[in-house]
């Protein structure tokens, strides 16, 4: 980020209250540079993402296989 | 005020020497909210009317930008190869899915105010965040390299150029961003969007049969031969109506419009009303070329020019030329929501300013990314030499494919309390979104094995 960034703009105090009237807290930019806590999954949830992963990676293939077909 | 979950509310608000930090975005997102509250605060129709016509947009875009050049392309071969019988009232049922799944990046996205590649870095992390983003970035790409063969097709109808309707095409594109707001780009989309239901007159122009129009709505019959064909083509009729981008699409522009818990009955009203457009323009689509069913009409590898030249002999130039305007539509309007979806992504995971309000000095990143994703995909299909039929064939495939293990992202995050409080999906939500997983994944397998083992529909009694 570069110094110019992080200069908060030039705001007006009726455009911060219309701002502030307006959204809610956690709509505004600044608030959503906090991250969120992150979860960790659990053992059925990572077989379910893997499984999914791989008949992903393995239909891709199959794709893959049926464009060199119909292009021979 | 806000309905977010208290798990996200407990970041205080961002402070600078005592002041609060607000940005151009938030100003600009300000203004439109105040045009709501002040809608809100009033009673009767009217009041209701603007309030709807404030809050709709997402959904609606979202549903017609998917009606792009290969759905209707898949529509157009679906009515060519096998009429309306079974899959009128199929198509119908693939947006009532779409409805389902969009429905819950609707909540997400009020709940939370993040978009959906953000929320699934931060909650399950970079190592699967990562694995969402290459199938979103890979699907974008193939999909918009066809929206410009569409658009260069639909336009080489009227005899323009490639190179003269790519060049247009980038210019509406770079047009509807040029305000640097939200709510112009919107309402500039919607505009183009709502020239998909164009495919109506065409039906029309047909004269359909009615009676069997309501036979098929009904019995869903005369149903077709079970083959490897008829497989490919329920997959791509699918894979137009559900795709990855519309997740991280409809839950990114929602945060970017400043859609809140309060708002999610419009958001549904939306994204209701975006699907009923959206099927009837591919309904009528199914329509407008059955007739070359009945006239045995070879349409295998067809593109948009040539369907509109098969049908000029049964609907006129007239009939032809909205045909091929259509495309050319369908084509502009998913190039605009498909890179703008890959610009949101972007932005979100790179930690870098995503916002259609945010001025061109302040958005370098999320415009380079929108107009480079565009520009790259259109120089794509302006090379000569390269086998582009077979992305348009397997785009939709390719997206019913990817959609399973989204869809899994999806619902976790749609059901996890700590995101979304009170507004985790009920029970009946979840048995469908289960549903839809289960019927997506059986169809890509049922896809795999006919091309590996073609021969199994013939023992199963098909061709």
């Amino acid at each position: 980020m570069t110094k110019k960034e992080q200069l908060p703009p030039a705001v007006s105090d009726a455009e911060q209250s219309l701002v502030l009237a307006s959204l809610e807290h956690d709509q505004l930019v600044k608030a959503k540079k906090h991250s969120i806590p992150r979860r960790h999954l659990k053992g059925f949830e990572l077989v379910v993402l893997w499984a999914l992963r791989l008949y992903l990676l393995f239909m891709m293939a199959v794709v893959g296989y049926q464009i060199v077909v119909a292009t021979r | 005020m806000s309905g977010t979950p208290q798990s996200l509310q407990a970041q205080p608000l961002a402070v600078t020497n005592n002041a609060v930090v607000i940005t151009h975005e938030d100003i600009d997102r300000a203004h439109d909210r105040v045009r709501v509250s002040a809608a809100r605060a009033q009673h009767g129709f009217f009041p209701w009317a603007r309030l709807l016509w404030l809050l709709v947009g997402p959904g609606v875009l979202v549903m017609l930008g998917e009606n792009d050049g290969p759905s209707m392309l898949s529509y157009a071969a679906t009515g060519a190869k096998f009429g309306i019988g079974f899959f009128l009232p199929f198509v119908a049922l693939t947006f009532c899915i779409a409805i389902v799944v969009q429905e819950m990046t609707v909540r997400l996205g009020a709940a939370t105010h993040r978009g959906h590649a953000e929320l699934i870095f931060e909650r399950f992390g970079p190592f699967w965040g990562w694995f969402s983003m290459i199938d979103l970035g890979i699907g974008n790409f193939l999909t918009l390299i066809t929206e410009f063969i569409a658009i260069r097709a639909g336009a080489g109808f009227f005899g323009v150029p490639p190179w003269a309707a790519i060049l247009i095409a980038l210019i509406i594109l770079y047009s509807a961003l040029i305000s640097h707001r939200y709510w112009t780009w919107e309402r500039v989309t919607l505009a183009a969007a709502v020239f998909n239901l164009i495919f109506v007159p065409v039906a029309l122009l047909t004269h359909p049969d009615w009676h069997a129009v309501g036979h098929s709505l009904t019995t869903w019959r005369p149903l077709p031969e079970f083959s490897k064909d008829t497989l490919l083509i329920v997959l791509a009729d699918i894979g137009a109506t559900v795709t990855p981008w519309m997740l991280f699409f409809q839950q990114s522009a929602t945060v970017d419009k400043g859609l809140t818990t309060r708002d999610i009955r419009f958001g549904r009203f939306d994204t209701a009303l975006g699907a009923t457009l959206a099927a009837l323009a591919a309904g009528a689509t199914i329509l407008a070329t059955t007739p070359l069913l009945s006239h045995q009409m070879s349409t295998e590898n067809f593109q948009a020019a040539e369907f509109a030249q098969a049908l000029e002999p049964l609907i006129g130039r007239f009939g032809a030329s909205l045909f091929a305007l259509g495309m050319v539509e369908a084509g502009i309007v998913a190039a605009i929501t498909i890179s703008t979806s890959s610009a949101y992504a972007f932005g979100e995971v790179a930690h870098k300013p995503h916002s259609l309000n945010l001025p061109m000095g302040q958005g370098k990143s999320f415009y380079s990314v929108l107009t480079l994703c565009a520009v790259a995909a259109a120089c794509i299909v302006l090379t000569p030499g390269l086998p582009l039929v077979y992305v348009v064939l397997l785009v939709n495939v390719v997206a019913v494919l990817a959609m399973p293990p989204a869809l899994v992202f999806l619902f976790m995050l749609v059901n996890d309390k700590e995101v979304m409080g009170d507004l985790v999906s009920p029970l009946w939500a979840n048995v469908l979104s289960t549903g839809v997983v289960l019927l997506l994944t059986a169809a890509g397998v049922l896809f795999g094995i006919s091309v590996i083992a073609p021969n199994v529909f013939a023992v199963l009694g098909g061709r």
